[in-house]
């Protein structure tokens, strides 16, 4: 009988043991990755340690405990004991946990503190979080600029294939230097996020109102991903992370570029522009900005979201003048933020221009980026 | 007094036997019980704020 214990264990290990090899091996994305930092490394290797401490400790468990099941079993005449408490028992089963904690916490607070120390960090980050969107700034580069979604919706609403980077993959992604320290501040706009790349090993909330801190030093060059992980509304799932980590020359030479599309931007913002220009430039921001609420089709969901296809407020003159304050201020009392701040005097020129001429709207009016300048500069 | 540490020294690591419990629970008065853990508490947060020190400066 009790070979046959033993000839079935030793089955069991025989067939569970090539799962849980594989289980661990950190390719099958089953296990933590342990990411491209030199902390995520750290923080990979505690996970790891902290496994096998469990493995053992459920080994000696399970094993005394079914050790027991067998051999005391009824059919041999074991006769249970009647006894109550027994102090140096339990003496040893609470000393045996609080030592191995205490074993854990050594290591486990020598990294914490490598993690909470973002000193002499060379570049600095200010992380918002928006819904739904991040917002990224460069402190000492003078650059900032939003990460939406690159997800075309086509693919969320399933009219076409899911690409390899479904809701992974932005259309501003934050590009960082490799082997530099940088220091990230993260804060929100309006509710909390968390900012979570598990390649970088951060997940840090981001709070309305509050300064968080963390850093990185990337290893190697690469594209890493990471999604907001605090539930924050609607499109919750709609705000992914895309960190691209390159070389420094790469680095520099994308910060020039930035720079030369915000000077060219901001030029653009003085000129007159065609109707046509603006609705064309309307509809992508009307895609990222507007349609999660108000639909592709200007349909809305009432009563919460109102629609925009023949609304009085987009078909009328009269309506010209609220509209534009809508789009800039919001609508207190209602979810309609206001873009007055996120978005450049271009794109809110032409997302009015837009949904004024849009879905059979067809008013015509052309909203000018000076008109808009004009407006918020009062 | 003594008796009264023991027994919250007991309660704070979660055993104790049968035969010290009974014994403290004899007494006359609870009052040496609820000061020694008063000030046990104060001992223990006290504790975890050096050790907490010790460990940020090392
Ligand atoms: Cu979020």
């Amino acid at each position: 009988m009790l070979q046959l214990l033993y000839r079935s264990c030793g089955l069991l290990l025989l067939l569970t043991g090539p799962a849980l090899a594989s289980a661990i091996n950190t390719s099958s994305g089953w296990n933590m990755p342990p990411g491209v930092t030199d902390i995520s490394r750290e923080i990979y290797s505690l996970h790891m340690i902290i496994f096998w401490i469990c493995v053992a400790i459920a080994v000696v468990v399970f094993g005394v405990m079914f050790w027991s099941l067998f051999v005391y079993r009824k059919s041999k005449g074991a006769k249970p004991a009647h006894f109550h408490e027994n102090t140096t028992v339990e003496v040893i089963w609470t000393a045996i946990p609080l030592a191995i904690l205490v074993i854990m916490a050594i290591p486990a607070t020598a990294t914490l503190k490598k993690i909470y120390d973002a000193s002499d960090a060379e570049i600095d980050i200010l992380v918002t979080g928006y819904q739904w969107r991040w917002h990224y700034q460069y402190l000492d580069q003078d650059i900032s600029f939003f990460s939406n979604l690159g997800t075309p919706r086509s693919q969320i609403l399933g009219e076409e294939d899911k690409g390899d980077f479904y809701l992974l993959e932005v259309d501003n992604p934050l590009v960082l230097p490799v082997g530099k320290k940088v220091r990230f501040l993260f804060t929100s706009n309006d509710v909390i996020h968390a900012w979570w790349v598990p390649d970088l090993a951060i997940k840090k909330d981001t709070i309305p109102g509050f300064i968080n801190e963390s850093w990185t030093i990337i290893n190697e060059p690469g594209t890493y991903r990471g999604q907001c992980a605090e539930l924050c509304g609607q499109d919750h799932a709609y705000m992914p992370i895309e960190v691209r980590a390159v070389t420094e020359e790469v680095w520099l030479s994308w910060l020039d570029e930035q720079r030369e599309t915000a000077a060219a931007e901001a030029a653009s913002g003085e000129r007159e522009w065609t109707l046509a220009e603006l609705n064309e430039r309307g509809a992508g921001v009307y895609t990222t900005y507007c349609a999660a609420c108000h639909q592709a089709d200007g349909s809305g969901m009432p009563p919460a979201f109102p629609a925009l296809r023949g609304n009085p407020v987009m078909t009328s003159a009269e309506g010209r003048d609220k509209h534009i304050n809508a789009v800039l201020f919001g609508r207190p009392g209602t979810s309609m933020p206001g873009y007055g701040t996120t978005l450049s005097v271009n794109d809110l020129a032409a997302v009015i221009t837009y949904e004024r001429n849009a879905w059979g709207n067809d008013t015509g009016d052309a909203v000018q980026p000076s008109e808009i300048r004009a407006l918020l500069d009062r | 007094m003594l008796r009264a540490l023991q027994a919250v020294l007991a309660a704070f690591f979660g055993v104790q036997s049968e035969r010290n419990r009974q014994r403290d629970f004899q007494q006359s008065s609870p009052w040496p019980y609820i000061l020694a853990g008063l000030f046990m508490a104060g001992v223990f947060v006290v504790l975890v704020l050096l050790v907490a020190r010790w460990a940020a400066a090392s």
